[in-house]
């Protein structure tokens, strides 16, 4: 019998499933060995069976089930522990799943404000509100802040390659070997030591010569660009160069800590004051932790503890 | 809530963990709620170290080391320093009162300049709480 393989999304995009399909041609390959069972982005499935119709919600059991997306509200929970309940291995699937990613940079204000800002019209009255605004949690979680995962595959998408990779290492029961190291670790720029002092703005483009491969451009946080890579999880080119340095701009960060239990905004302004570099010329500090502001790191203003 | 706050205090081996020593051998007086944990510079204290301190239930972190220009690595403390700034405006990013964190110089031969500063330390930690507890009250 084939490996079930269960798909479910939660405050999500749909970008990491669309990742998965984007393989190309080896995914027919791994498809025919698996069986997917619930995949809503593809399949029209019902979230109840027909022999459990006691039960407000049941979703097949399943081998394998992949998560992508945060938990913001009450449906995204009882979808999540039904997934968890099914699912012998449990994958969180992408940025979102892993460290809450860009829905969870609503954390630095209340559910209620978020709300009002979103659903109440600009100037006069007050628009309309939903019947039911308790039914959101106070603020966007990570899926392992809710249940226990095996895997954590971040990503903003995660790499086709990555998510096949955990896919068949865990079809052949092999282990899936962490990923620990940084962005920097593939990034073939060159490093001269010191550089630039300040940081400059984002909208600024970096120096390099079209005609020369990225191996020959200068560090981009040499050349005062403010490049996440020190304290991203690498992993976004495979062994080769990084995504975004591919295109010739800074890491925004997205594949979130290098380890699980890291601070983004905490570690890369360490990075910059231990190697001289004023720390204070970073506009919007906060959004250093845009793809991370899950397990509370992201915290409304105001809150002193 | 025990009554004083637990303050965790990085000490520098070549300075202040000496002078705390000190402070021992002459019988100086502090508040006994402190856990002095000994590094071999202040400068190897990662901005992460405080905050998991604060993060596991500590109500204040200390780093101390030697005066600036008597590094015994040179430049050690310039980087503890640095580090020092990234600490207090990240703690308040991340909803913690900057008060919970402080920088201190102390040289090895200043046992009193170290329990003042533990004692300004203690101080400041408990007006905080008092503070907090005043505004949780109004807010209920």
């Amino acid at each position: 019998m084939k490996p079930k393989l269960s798909f479910e999304w939660l405050h999500a995009c749909s970008g990491c499933e669309i990742a998965l399909l984007n393989y190309g041609e080896p995914l027919l390959a791994l498809l025919n060995r698996v069986e997917i069972v619930h995949f809503p982005l593809l399949m029209d499935h019902k979230y109840t069976r027909p022999e459990r119709e006691d039960l407000p919600l049941s979703l097949p059991e399943a081998d394998i089930g992949l998560v992508s997306g945060g938990v913001a509200h009450q449906e995204h929970l009882t979808v999540l522990h039904e997934m968890r309940r099914q699912c012998r291995t449990l994958i969180a699937l992408g940025t979102c799943a892993t460290h809450g990613g860009i829905p969870a940079m609503r954390n630095q204000w209340s559910t209620a404000d978020t709300l009002q800002t979103v659903l109440a019209a600009g100037d006069t009255e007050p628009g309309p509100m939903l019947d039911e605004p308790s039914l959101f949690l106070d603020r966007v979680y990570s899926v392992d802040e809710k249940v226990p995962v095996e895997v954590s595959l971040p990503g903003c998408p995660p790499q086709p390659e990555l998510i096949a990779a955990i896919i068949e290492a865990l079809l052949n029961k092999d282990t899936v070997p962490p990923a620990n190291k940084s962005v920097c670790e593939t990034c073939p720029t060159l490093r001269k030591g010191k550089g630039q002092t300040t940081i400059r703005r984002f909208l600024d483009n970096a120096d390099y010569d079209r005609d020369q491969p990225v191996s020959r451009m200068r560090c981009l946080l040499e050349q005062g660009l403010l490049c996440m890579g020190p304290v991203t999880a690498g992993g976004c080119g495979g062994k080769d160069t990084p995504l975004c340095l591919r295109a010739r701009v800074p890491c925004r960060g997205c594949y979130g800590p290098v380890r699980p239990g890291g601070n983004q905004l905490l570690d890369m302004k360490n990075a910059l004051a231990s190697n001289g570099i004023d720390h204070r010329s970073i506009v919007d500090r906060k959004s250093l932790l845009r793809f991370s502001g899950a397990h509370g790191l992201i915290q409304p203003a105001g809150k002193r503890r | 809530m025990s009554p004083e706050p637990k303050i965790i205090a990085f000490c520098c081996n070549w300075c202040s963990y000496a002078a705390a020593d000190l402070a021992g051998i002459l019988r100086l007086q502090y508040p006994g709620s402190i856990r002095i944990i000994r590094v071999m510079c202040s400068g190897m204290v990662h901005p992460e170290m405080v905050l998991h301190a604060l993060d596991k239930g500590a109500d204040g972190v200390m780093i101390i080391g030697c005066h600036p220009g008597e590094c015994h690595y040179l430049t050690g403390n310039e980087m503890a320093l640095a580090r020092a700034e990234v600490i207090a405006d990240t703690l308040e990013d991340l909803g913690y009162a900057s008060e919970r964190f402080q920088l201190t110089w102390v040289s090895s031969a200043e046992p009193e300049r170290l329990v003042e500063a533990f004692r300004t330390m203690s101080g400041r930690l408990m007006l905080l709480r008092s503070e907090q507890q005043t505004s949780y009250a109004k807010k209920n």
